[in-house]
């Protein structure tokens, strides 16, 4: 694997500013590195400001202090080499599962013709094929969730950050959903960069997980995960799997309990 | 008798013809039976069939085309134009906070002042025809298209705004492929609005200041104590208002199906 990082975050912090002049702080100093091709996770308590890291990456969000570098250009804005899938459903509710999977192309000013074409295969391999004619509102919530993935990577990014994609799902999906994750992820050779509260999930797919202090986020540990690849899902019964998930899960409750006691 | 009801209250198309049939026809027998008992009045209420008649001598008088070409050309030129203007007024003053703080108050102001109450001093500006009901129906019907279009811009989800950007949209992108297609179910039920204000401007504006339409035939048949006619054309406008209801009703659904499943 090439390590040159395609990923650098020197000193990101951001505070919000609510209406009524209260501030809150979300992330403090957040350095990380993250390798071309890596695939790392993102975990920690909610409110930790994972979201808020994922917007700055993507160029949604101003940091107040810090740079985000992709391919050593600083981000100031959204761009093509970065994707983001969102935590919430953002599907365009009029527009049917195809023009919903070929919107950002579409919006970078392709043909219908071409837009379509690409937005099938990815419809295919979310494995939604006959919904493409149908609306948002007639699917169910795991459905969605994999549009919302297909029309992330449809734009063929160097970099996709996905914001808890499978929390909608039931288990057996989500598990189906990781395998089809990792099979893309090893086949394309993107970077992905994962913001998951399912701990195992982490474990499963990432080269390195990173577990966020609660508020305001701090990294609180970067763990390598040194389980070999290709993976599948025999591993997460192997007895150095479950000591990663167990060491993580400590931490983050730790974090909890020293949240709540302040 | 259950299951008449049933069917009655049903969702199927039929159902809600059956529905629209039955309650014409019930108002209809109230009606006769009124007029054949209580009402023995022919100055105040005349039975069904007499409107009837006098409704097809209309027609046949030629009465109701000139009429009816009179207050279709007035409305059909004001009317659309009002939902344009409303609706670029609305987009103005979505597009900044400091202008729908400025313009905001002012709108609403202009608003609950019953603009019909100033059609006597429009018509005497304006003098009798044409411009005097083209401005008061635009001045009635454009407040609910701005009102609307403004608050369906603004309430356009942030996420979708949001995703727009992370794909690098432009602000027409984001405006044609997100705020737009949100506001318009909006935007329609502002126009479904200003449909049934629209018909009340053009009748006032027609009893004051003019010699033609549906509002100069109300007011003409009443001064002559002509009940029947005067039914007759209300009866038009009625109808009037209901299919325009029905159809910004079904536009209204159709632009929005995944708010009702
Ligand atoms: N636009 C905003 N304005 C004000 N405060 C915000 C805004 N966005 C986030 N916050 C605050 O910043 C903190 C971090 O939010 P963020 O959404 O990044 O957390 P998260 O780690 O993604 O949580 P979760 O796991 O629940 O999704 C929270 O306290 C939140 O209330
Ligand atoms: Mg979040």
């Amino acid at each position: 694997m090439n390590t040159h990082p395609i990923l650098e975050i020197n000193g990101v912090s951001k505070t919000f500013v609510r209406r009524d002049k209260t501030e809150v702080a979300a992330l403090r100093d957040i350095d990380l590195s993250i390798p071309k091709g890596a695939f790392v996770s993102i975990v920690g308590a909610s409110g930790s400001g994972k979201s808020t890291l994922l917007r700055i990456i993507d160029g949604l969000l101003s940091a107040d202090t810090g740079k985000v570098r992709v391919n050593g250009a600083v981000v100031t804005k959204p761009g093509k080499d970065r994707a983001v899938v969102f935590q919430n459903d953002s599907l365009l509710p009029w527009k049917t599962v195809i023009q919903n999977v070929a919107y950002g192309l579409t919006l970078s000013g392709m043909k219908w013709r071409e837009a379509s074409k690409i937005a099938q295969e990815f419809i295919d391999l979310a494995g939604l094929k006959g919904f493409e004619t149908h609306f948002p509102h007639q699917l169910s919530g795991g459905m969605r969730q994999r549009v919302n993935v297909a029309r992330g990577l449809a734009v063929d990014p160097e970099i996709i950050l996905l914001d808890e994609p499978f929390a909608a799902l039931d288990s057996q999906t989500r598990e189906i959903m990781q395998t089809e994750l990792l099979r893309i992820w090893q086949q394309s050779g993107k970077t992905v960069i994962l913001i998951t509260h399912q701990i195992d999930e982490a474990v499963f797919l990432s080269d390195e997980v990173v577990v966020f202090s609660a508020r305001p986020g701090t990294v609180r540990q970067k763990i390598p995960i040194v389980l070999a690849r290709p993976r599948n899902l025999d591993v997460k019964r192997s007895p150095e799997f479950v000591q990663f998930v167990d060491k993580i899960w400590k931490l983050i409750e730790e974090e909890v309990r020293a949240a709540a006691a302040s | 008798m259950k299951t008449i009801l049933d069917y009655l209250s049903g969702e199927t198309r039929t159902a809600a013809l059956s529905r629209a049939v039955f309650s014409l026809v019930s108002v209809l027998i109230i009606w006769q039976i009124l007029t054949a008992t209580i009402v023995m009045n022919r100055m105040l209420l005349v039975p069904p069939a007499e409107v009837l008649d006098a409704f097809i001598g209309e027609i046949r008088s030629g009465e109701m085309r000139r009429n009816a070409w009179a207050t279709c050309l007035a409305v059909g030129v004001s009317f659309p134009l009002s939902v344009i203007v409303g609706v670029l007024i609305g987009m103005f003053l979505a597009s900044s906070r400091a202008l729908s703080l400025i313009g905001g108050p002012m709108l609403s102001a202009l608003n609950s002042v019953p603009i019909i109450a100033l059609a006597p001093l429009f018509i005497a500006w304006l003098g009798l025809g044409f411009s005097s009901k083209f401005v008061l129906v635009m001045l009635v019907a454009v407040f609910p298209v701005v009102v609307t279009t403004e608050a369906g811009l603004r309430a356009t989800d942030k996420n979708l705004l949001e995703t727009a950007r992370s794909f690098n949209a432009t602000h027409i992108q984001t405006f044609t492929t997100v705020s737009l297609p949100y506001a318009l179910p909006y935007i329609v039920s502002g126009i479904r609005v200003a449909w049934a204000r629209a018909l009340v401007g053009i009748v006032v504006a027609e009893f004051f200041g003019s010699f033609a339409g549906f509002g100069y035939a109300v007011m003409a048949a009443g001064q002559t104590f002509d009940t029947a006619t005067l039914l007759a054309y209300v009866i038009v406008l009625g109808a009037m208002g209901l299919i325009g209801s029905m159809i910004f009703q079904w536009l209204e659904e159709r632009l929005a199906p995944w708010r009702k499943e």
